[in-house]
């Protein structure tokens, strides 16, 4: 019994190391079980426990100091981690800011004993540690510490430390449960972080702790303001900066809350791409749309009413005017529609008109009438009410079978104009519908362009035969969206792919893995053809996978707040979308169109 | 509206003029040793070096003590750099020192700066929106700053590792004098806080 007990002392007495005082601090190693366990993880600590009025300092210091460091001296097998650091302490001084600690602090690390680890002789564990401890005055310290624990085949929780380390632990930051979800986005002389809570959180109160200096200006208030179902919190851009300010990465802490960390990127204002730029974008999109599948037939036969009539049609002025008329009210439109859908708290983007079943149906059915026109098998006139309701009418025609259809440059174009609001957005929307009704109306205005057109014949009748074709097609493709949008969920096809959520890309960054996300849905044909001509290729499977890059499909075929969050976060409000997510960087969108060469490069980059 | 009011806030706190990299830095006036009164606009057409110090702060005194900024000082100023040491503690604080004790301090250190500054109103220090002790900025030429922030890359080391550190001013009038783009021109800064 005795020897029992005299075990047991020297069981606890051993999992110490003497504590190392200096004037300010009195410091030692801790352990939270009483032995090791080979192969087991253990969680040790360096206590520090400063004088009243003294601190020491976070990982990231703040205006000045220097943050706490541990070099360990570890026999042979065993591994260390980096210092788990508890939420610090916003320490003013003077018009400065630190962030660190008073009172007493546990700075837990991670030790793994090695497996082979023989039991009998205790073992010990040395670590030199470095600190700088102010209250006006600063000193920088150096101090020898040393932990010896015996080894065994259990161990239970240490009988002083066990319960503190515990208590540390819990209430290390973590991140951020389910039904928490943040945004950070690029403001004037800073950025703003959206914080949307799970239901019944009500935050008074919050502050964010970058974990890198040079970034957010640590003395700066904060001002956490409400925003919907959630609030916004703005960080104010270090005065000095140092290196981009391209992720919100740190601590979030609030009284009503737990601690959480966090890791966003912050998207980009759009002011910055220049109102000019997104203008002259869209307008190129707007011309690229007339040789988008979805246009290019309809058009070309118009375009070819002209070579019928010839020169001798003289300016068609009036018809080019009204068709283009047609084509911006359209536009406008679809803007104003949208916009007053996402006022309403929509989280939509574009191609929205085609996430509901019906409009998915009615241009079907639309597509159809057109194709049988095309094949000669349903003859109707498009201008039903008259010429110059119908040229008017075939400018909004021509938009209703655009909208499939995304042209490159017309994606970051939109993303500005739904992202923006207010004229900027109107002005884009011109551009884009400038863009698109400019052929058309060119070849209306001069008569002299139209002398290139070939002339007329019997081989007019069998092309547009041959353009029904991509009209029917476009009719089938329709009629399999209507199908993917109001039958049940079909399983995945594709096993390379999986699902996409915000969460699995985070859960992949933080295991190093980076990953690919295709923002596509069905109603989008560039996305189709994209995943066909270059996604679904084994090549391009074998580079991914070559590369350990987790695949992840973000299907927007029908409505998905979640996924027009992610695309408004990348700038995009539309698909495709095509991001690479590689951990510790920011997300790399690819171009609309995709080859094999670009995705390389980026892969490889 | 929430975000047009956020976007004020910032703005307007943004105003402040804070010296950043890239801009014209900005003008002070303070006294020297002598108590006669030094311009930044009397050294311009010649690179400046401004250096935060504090002889009560260990950083700095690490620095001096083992010769590494004098031996700094003297190299550059052989070669027409203009170093101005200013000394921002505030007067009300304890570690403040009178111009004879700052004097005196540099003397026995060998610092060779062009001249020492009293900011004891620490207007200059909030100016420059100097953090810590060692704090150092480089002005060109023109009046533009071209580097700000830490003395080197290394923040605890020995003296032997001192010597082994990436010295930022160095790397930064060395490049800016051979008529290249500074390559680290904005670093953070470590030390003590300054004493406002």
């Amino acid at each position: 019994m005795r020897f029992v007990l005299l075990l047991f002392l020297f069981f606890t007495l051993s999992a110490t190391g003497a504590p190392v005082r200096t004037p300010q601090i009195e410091a030692e190693l801790i352990a939270e079980r009483d032995a090791l366990v080979p192969g087991e993880p253990i969680t040790v600590a360096l206590r520090l426990a400063m004088i009243p009025g003294w601190h020491t300092y976070w990982r990231n210091p703040g205006d000045s100091g220097e943050p706490t460091r541990i070099e360990w001296r570890l026999p042979a097998g065993f591994a260390a981690g980096e210092i788990e650091w508890p939420v610090p302490q916003r320490i003013p001084v003077g018009p400065l800011m630190n962030f660190g600690y008073e009172g007493e602090v546990l700075l837990l690390t991670r030790l793994v004993p090695p497996a082979d680890l023989v039991a009998g002789r205790p073992v010990t564990v040395r670590a030199r540690a470095h600190w700088l401890v102010c209250e006006v005055h600063c000193i920088p310290e150096d101090v020898e510490l040393s932990l010896t624990l015996p080894v065994a085949s259990r161990a239970g929780p240490h009988a002083r430390w066990g319960k503190p380390i515990a208590a540390a632990r819990a209430q290390l930051p973590v991140p951020a449960p389910e039904g928490w979800r943040f945004d950070a986005r690029s403001e004037d002389g800073g950025a703003s972080l959206a914080i949307a809570p799970p239901r019944g959180v009500d935050l008074k109160e919050a502050f964010f702790l970058p974990y890198e200096q040079g970034k957010v200006e640590p003395a700066a208030p904060q001002t956490l303001a409400r925003e919907g179902d959630g609030y916004r919190l703005a960080l104010r851009a270090a005065a000095q900066p140092v290196g981009p300010f391209e992720r919100a990465s740190g601590v979030l802490v609030s009284p009503q809350g737990p601690a959480l960390a966090i890791d966003v990127p912050i998207a980009a204002r759009f002011a910055d791409l220049g109102l000019v730029l997104a203008l002259a974008l869209a307008f190129a999109g707007g011309l690229l749309l007339n040789l988008m599948p979805c246009v290019l037939p309809v058009l070309s036969i118009k375009a070819l009413g002209f070579a019928a009539a010839g020169e001798a049609g003289g300016s068609r002025l009036k018809e080019g005017l009204l068709y283009s008329a047609g084509v911006l009210v359209s536009f406008w439109l679809l803007a104003a529609l949208l916009a007053a859908l996402r006022a309403g708290g929509a989280q939509l983007g574009w191609g929205f008109q085609l996430q509901s079943p019906v409009a998915v149906a009615l241009l079907a059915a639309l597509f159809l009438v057109l194709a049988l026109n095309l094949s000669g098998l349903f003859e109707f006139r498009l201008s039903v009410a008259g010429r110059p309701a119908g040229e008017f009418l075939s400018g909004v025609l021509a938009v209703v079978i655009a909208s499939p259809c995304t042209a490159p440059f017309m994606g970051v174009a939109l993303g500005y104009a739904v992202l923006e609001s207010g004229w900027r957005a109107f002005l884009v929307f011109t551009a884009l519908g400038v863009g698109m009704a400019l052929p058309y109306a060119a070849l209306a205005w001069f008569p002299g362009w139209r002398r290139h057109l070939p002339r007329p014949g019997a081989w007019m009748l069998r092309l547009k035969r041959w353009l029904a074709v991509p009209l029917y097609a476009t009719v089938i493709w329709l009629a399999w969206v209507f199908a993917q949008q109001v039958g049940p969920a079909a399983p995945a096809h594709d096993a390379s792919w999986e699902p996409y959520s915000a969460e699995k890309v985070a859960s992949l960054a933080a295991a190093g893995r980076p990953s690919f996300v295709d923002f596509t849905a069905a109603w989008c044909v560039t996305c189709q053809v994209n995943e066909r001509v270059v996604l679904a290729r084994e090549d391009v499977l074998e580079d991914f996978r070559a590369r350990g890059v987790a695949l992840l499909r973000a299907d927007w075929t029908r409505r998905d707040p979640e996924i027009a969050r992610a695309l408004a976060a990348l700038g995009r409000s539309g698909v495709p979308a095509y991001v690479l997510y590689k951990p510790g960087r920011p997300p790399l969108v690819l171009p609309e169109l995709l080859t094999r060469e670009r995705l390389l490069a980026a892969l490889d980059g | 509206m929430k975000r047009l009011a956020i976007a004020l806030v910032l703005a307007a706190a943004t105003t402040a003029q804070a010296a950043t990299v890239g801009k014209p830095a900005p003008e002070f006036t303070a006294p020297d040793l002598q108590g006669q009164p030094v311009k930044l606009s009397d050294y311009k057409g010649k690179y400046v070096v401004l250096e935060w110090t504090n002889p009560e702060c260990p950083y700095v005194r690490r620095h001096y003590n083992s010769g590494n900024m004098p031996a700094l000082q003297k190299e550059l100023g052989a070669k027409d750099v203009v170093w101005l040491a200013v000394n921002s503690t505030n007067q009300s604080s304890g570690e403040f020192k009178t111009p004879q004790e700052m004097a005196k301090w540099m003397s026995e250190k060998g610092a060779a700066p062009k001249a020492t500054l009293i900011d004891k109103d620490s207007k200059v220090g909030k100016l420059y929106d100097a953090r810590t002790t060692p704090h150092m900025y480089v002005i060109d030429p023109q009046g533009r700053l071209i580097y700000a922030g830490a003395i080197d890359d290394k923040r605890w080391a020995s003296t032997e590792e001192t010597k082994k550190a990436r010295n930022h001013v160095r790397a930064a009038l060395g490049e800016a004098m051979a008529g290249k783009p500074v390559s680290v021109a904005a670093t953070s800064p470590y030390g003590c806080t300054v004493k406002y």
